[in-house]
């Protein structure tokens, strides 16, 4: 759908303002999956993560996921995906999707599968800071 | 340059990048090649690459491809290892 969203961006992402842009009034609902950075990994404590992005391919990979929504589920009316890159503290998002409908299970479902999509093809990588050494975080190999 | 140059950029991201020290290189394959053939030059340039062997992915002019995805002259080929985006 050409008014749905998709970015990748080095700013704070603005959650408030992405749903704004999203809302249209047949919209019953609006469902925001919000990723943030935690500050820890296995009992290690995380000081930052880096996130780097092939962003042009990113871009394409999150448009491809947002149109297997639309149809899976026709009923779904905007989507929207901004993704970060670069040093992210703590409790920072790293990625906001939002999903409108016009009731409210359909933008659940939807913004639940975007997220679990997304994190198995959109080339984005991370790297976990920790206070005594740093490592990248390690994806699933698609089957 | 004759007929047969396959003349190709290569982008590496993530653990890869790391590994190689750089994140974008040139690349000369003989025709007709495949994301395979980019690969095994790769790795012969940069001995570092080969631990990723058995886990990179390979994305042929921005979609994800197979390593028999066929590579003409001009294409970018990128290698990363699985993505951890999220």
């Amino acid at each position: 759908m050409s008014e749905d969203i998709y970015e990748i961006t080095r700013e704070p992402i603005n959650k408030l303002g992405l749903e704004q842009r999203l809302l249209t009034g047949g919209a019953g609902a609006i469902v925001t999956f919000d990723g943030v950075v935690r500050d820890n990994t296995k009992g290690r404590r995380v000081v930052t993560l880096q996130y780097e992005a092939y962003a042009p391919m990113a871009v394409k990979e999150m448009r491809r996921v947002g149109e297997e929504i639309h149809q899976r589920w026709p009923e779904v009316e905007r989507i929207g995906v901004i993704h970060r890159f670069g040093e992210l503290k703590i409790s920072e998002s790293s990625v906001v999707i939002v999903v409108t409908s016009p009731h409210r299970r359909v933008a659940f479902e939807a913004c639940h599968y975007a997220i679990d999509r997304l994190k198995q093809t959109v080339p984005i990588w991370k790297k976990e800071i920790f206070e005594d050494g740093e490592e990248w975080v390690e994806g699933q190999r698609p089957s | 340059m004759s007929d047969n140059a396959v003349n190709i950029t290569v982008l590496l991201f993530g653990a890869c990048r790391e590994a190689a020290g750089t994140g974008e290189l040139r690349c000369t394959l003989s025709s007709p090649a495949t994301a395979a053939d980019a690969w095994s030059a790769l790795k012969q340039r940069i001995p570092a690459l080969a631990q990723f062997e058995r886990t990179a992915l390979v994305a042929v002019n921005e979609e994800h491809a197979g390593l028999a995805h066929p590579v003409q002259d001009g294409d970018t080929v990128a290698i990363f290892p699985p993505v951890s985006g999220g």
